[in-house]
């Protein structure tokens, strides 16, 4: 989750993400080197003392400022379709998971192997227990075992809702009569909030998003646990 | 007629006319002009023309007649005075006028330090009136165990929050 105050992304826990805070960095140094040079260059035009009325044209700095922006671009597309395409990997999963969005809780089925399948939703702000996230907590989590390749399937039962948890890199709309599939893998053991990125009715802001990374073993121990609650 | 003259010279010669001359278009001419005829080349007070199309003063009296005689010859010949009056008959502003610029900004800045008193007097008043508690979550002792509770869970553990807490000495790095 975020820290208060924080300007940033929130640390990685999935390959995926460490990739796109890595291109974030580098988008984001291009963007200030050019807001530099723009600032600067705006300075110096104000506060210039004297005026040149006679400029006609000017061949050399046109070719300039239209290939050296066009060698920029290239210089960020690359490295984006190339997280793009990585997104994409076939990626054999070890794991199924259903994310279903419903007006106004997530349901999660993992019907790998048994029929499991609970919904989870918000702990209203008076049922928290002292030291709990206010609007990010929920009853159950979406528990995963860690550091192996998920397959989350996403859709939604009413209205359009989106799956995002932002520490994993995944954010995927969940569009009812649809299925789209997304995968992360966990890098490391961590719980992980998120929360529905689709406006879609009253209670919108309250359905969140929470995915516990764990060991194999408390994985298994846990789906037991909820199969014999069912 | 919203385009009468006398609806357009109240509105020049009042509020508008400080309101909307920049200190750069102020120098074309020092007071507005009625008409201005474009088809003859025109005067102006710009930096970057010192020597406009036209002198100032075009229409010369006798007296100012015999100063361009004898400005034909040798100017030593020529008093300060004279000298002065000759560049302001082919001149309206010296360059020390053209650029001196106006006391507008200090009017902006008080204007930008009143609308920000008055929005943070309207600020205070809702906070003092309007808004209701904030939720018991921002209570300090909320706040201390959440931030416990955070440190365990190991927020952001890489370069975020948890990386700046010693778990050896229990205590912020």
């Amino acid at each position: 989750m975020a820290h208060p105050s924080q300007l940033g992304f929130q640390d990685a826990a999935s390959p995926v993400m460490e990739e796109l805070l890595h291109f974030h960095d580098h988008a984001l140094m291009i963007v200030f080197l050019i807001s530099t040079l723009v600032l600067y260059i705006i300075v110096a035009m104000v506060t210039a003392k004297v005026t040149n009325k006679y400029i006609i044209d000017s061949q050399e700095i046109e070719i300039v400022w239209t290939v050296l922006p066009a060698v920029i671009l290239t210089l960020i597309a690359l490295p984006s379709l190339r997280i793009l395409y990585l997104m994409d990997e076939i990626n054999d999963p070890h794991l199924t998971v259903k994310a279903m969005g419903h007006q106004w809780y997530w349901s999660y089925e993992y019907t790998d192997y048994e029929n499991l399948g609970f919904d989870s939703y918000m702990i209203p702000t008076q049922d928290l227990s002292p030291g709990q996230f206010r609007l990010l907590e929920t009853d159950h989590r979406m528990v995963v075992p860690m550091e192996s390749p998920i397959r989350v399937l996403v859709s939604a039962e009413d209205v359009l809702h989106s799956w995002a948890v932002p520490a994993l890199g995944v954010k995927m709309d969940g569009v009812p009569g649809r299925l789209n599939q997304t995968a992360f893998i966990a890098s490391r053991p961590g719980v992980f909030y998120g929360q529905c990125s689709e406006i879609c009715g009253a209670n919108h802001s309250f359905m969140p998003i929470v995915v516990e990374a764990v060991p194999l073993e408390h994985f298994e121990n846990w789906s037991s646990l909820m199969l014999e609650d069912a | 007629m919203l385009s009468s003259r006398a609806l357009v010279r109240g509105l020049q010669s009042g509020l508008w006319r400080r309101v909307s001359t920049t200190s750069g278009m102020k120098a074309a001419h020092a007071q507005d002009l009625d008409v201005i005829d474009c088809s003859v080349p025109q005067y102006n007070n710009r930096r970057d023309t010192p020597l406009p199309d036209v002198p100032f003063v075009q229409n010369l009296n006798a007296e100012q007649k015999k100063l361009k005689e004898k400005e034909k010859g040798p100017w030593t010949n020529l008093t300060k005075e004279e000298k002065l009056a000759l560049y302001r008959l082919s001149h309206e502003l010296s360059y020390a006028e053209m650029k001196k610029g106006s006391d507008e900004w200090k009017t902006v800045i008080g204007g930008v330090f009143f609308f920000l008193g008055f929005t943070g007097l309207l600020v205070w008043w809702q906070r003092a009136y309007v808004f209701g508690d904030v939720p018991r979550t921002l209570s300090p002792e909320w706040i201390e165990m959440q931030t416990k509770r955070m440190l365990d869970m190991r927020v952001n553990p890489v370069g975020g929050f948890s990386a700046k807490w010693d778990y050896e000495k229990n205590q912020w790095k």
